[in-house]
């Protein structure tokens, strides 16, 4: 459905008012999805709350909302960490390490780091490695990487399987913004290293994980080269 | 299947001190004055793999022990022999078979649960003969529920389960087992029959079960949705993953169904460190849900 520009505010304010009254959690969950729907950034302090009523059906449906409005939605995300209500501050991780803004990556490093929940540990991971960086100059991306993989390196010791699986995927992605390119790459193989052996890694799909990052940064490595040469 | 809660199996009780290693967590289990310390070892010898070589032996004698805990740790009845039989399975010691078999036959049937699905997790194909035998009079007798609780006359998810994890091997007469287990498909309750086609699925490879469990992702309840996702990924039957990725219930038992999709398929071979095309996909999936 399309709005007329000037008509916007109001059509926000209809769907937000369909959150408010929702009288039961499905009918919560189907206005939130309505919502997040028109990723409009009017929504954001009503999907920011809607992370706080435990409830997973909506709190996911409001994640996809913030996601999808993106960097404009990481502002009121941070302010609204909330310590006291494990349940946000636990789903607006997930937004942050969706969304890969700069501005989250305290919060994912601590979330790493501390965060009782594997399902939180794991998007933090996930987010680690898939910062959306532009412009930034080389000099920065290489003091963010060597600021970020030792972290995730510490995250192998993890005790939960996914949250290693997560950071196989993150030290994957870190390939794609970490420069200088060469010495990153090497420093990423090396990293991989513990997670690919079964003497340090029991768990199978982990370690094909691991490996799969492995091939693919071999690749990224050979194009590297050859464009180089070219 | 059963959705494990975070812990494991048994969470540790309130209000007693954690013992912290294993010298302090066998000291527990020899000692017989204190049931709740018993309990507690117990859970935490089986939790933590132990391969001491006193603890199986140990564990055998706790698996012997009837009557409640302390009050105020555990509601459920025999729970040192409960967690004992829970124990036993993740250790992989076959001196533990002889004694859970005999625990089979106990009238306490959370005991008789715990005791077919540690024999199913240690592959003991003793225990096939007595599990059939329980299971044989059908889902109006054996599934049937019983008058005053919830439960059923015999476990039959764990059991149906366990003779799907004891699979063919050393078996004269596959006919006559699938035959007990076949109408459990068809029982009342959906969990038995997510229970039933994962065990039959597993035993046959035939995709009709597969189907029917992917069928069950669909159920209004998320705990059969969560169930039926579990026993996908016990069988391993990759079919399933995009249907599996769908699925209305937390990513994180999607994920854990999804690497029993990687790990338990019949295709994937343990010589190979590296994914073939179709597990680059599967791990595509995963990514996609972190």
């Amino acid at each position: 459905m399309t709005s007329p520009p000037h008509g916007e505010l109001e059509s926000v304010s209809r769907l937000v008012a369909q959150v408010e009254g929702a009288q039961t959690a499905d009918a919560l969950t189907a206005a939130v999805g309505k919502l997040a729907a028109v990723r409009n950034p009017l929504a954001i302090p009503c999907l920011i709350q809607v992370l706080g009523f435990n409830n997973p059906g909506a709190a996911g449906a409001a994640v996809g909302g913030l996601v999808a409005i993106g960097p404009a939605a990481v502002p009121a995300v941070l302010a609204n960490l909330d310590d006291y209500n494990y349940g946000a501050r636990a789903w607006s991780v997930r937004v942050l390490a969706a969304v890969g803004d700069l501005r989250g990556l305290e919060t994912l490093e601590r979330a790493l780091a501390q965060d009782i929940g594997p399902s939180v540990r794991r998007a933090a991971a996930r987010g680690m490695g898939a910062l959306q960086l532009h412009g930034e100059e080389t000099a920065q991306r290489q003091q963010l990487g060597e600021r970020v993989l030792p972290q995730l390196q510490a995250a192998c010791r993890d005790g939960e399987w996914i949250v290693r699986y997560a950071v196989a995927v993150g030290m994957e992605g870190m390939a794609g913004w970490w420069q200088p390119r060469s010495e990153s790459l090497d420093l990423l193989q090396e990293a991989l290293q513990p997670l690919r052996q079964p003497t340090s890694e029991d768990v199978p799909v982990v370690r094909l994980r691991a490996e799969l990052a492995s091939a693919r940064l071999r690749h990224h490595a050979v194009v590297a080269a050859n464009g180089m040469s070219s | 299947m059963a959705v494990p809660d975070s812990a494991g199996s048994a969470p540790p009780s309130a209000g007693l001190a954690a013992p912290i290693n294993e010298p302090q967590a066998l000291g527990w289990l020899r000692q017989t004055e204190d049931a709740s310390r018993r309990y507690y070892a117990a859970w935490w010898l089986g939790r933590m793999r132990s391969g001491h070589p006193e603890a199986v032996p140990l564990l055998l004698q706790a698996l012997r022990e009837r009557g409640p805990a302390a009050s105020g740790v555990t509601a459920e009845p025999n729970p040192v022999a409960r967690n004992a039989a829970r124990a036993l399975g993740k250790l992989g010691d076959h001196r533990a078979v002889p004694g859970l078999l005999e625990v089979l036959e106990d009238p306490d049937d959370g005991l008789r649960e715990a005791a077919a699905r540690s024999l199913g997790a240690l592959r003991a194909v003793q225990a096939r003969g007595p599990l059939l035998r329980r299971l044989a009079s059908g889902p109006s007798v054996a599934g049937a529920q019983r008058p005053t609780i919830s439960r059923l006359a015999e476990p039959c998810e764990a059991m149906l389960e366990a003779l799907g994890d004891l699979g063919m091997v050393d078996l004269d007469d596959p006919g006559s087992l699938l035959a007990v287990i076949r109408p459990y498909a068809d029982h009342e309750r959906p969990v038995i029959r997510s229970a039933a086609c994962r065990s039959l699925l597993q035993l046959t490879g035939e995709s009709c079960w597969g189907e029917r469990l992917v069928g069950l992702l669909q159920h209004e309840q998320l705990q059969v949705r969560r169930a039926a996702l579990l026993d996908l990924g016990a069988t391993g039957w990759r079919q399933a993953a995009p249907a599996i990725a769908a699925t209305l219930a937390e990513n994180s038992l999607k994920l854990i169904a999804l690497r029993g999709l990687v790990e338990e398929s019949p295709e994937r071979d343990c010589c190979d460190a590296t994914p073939v095309a179709a597990e680059v996909e599967l791990l595509d999936t995963m990514d996609r849900l972190l």
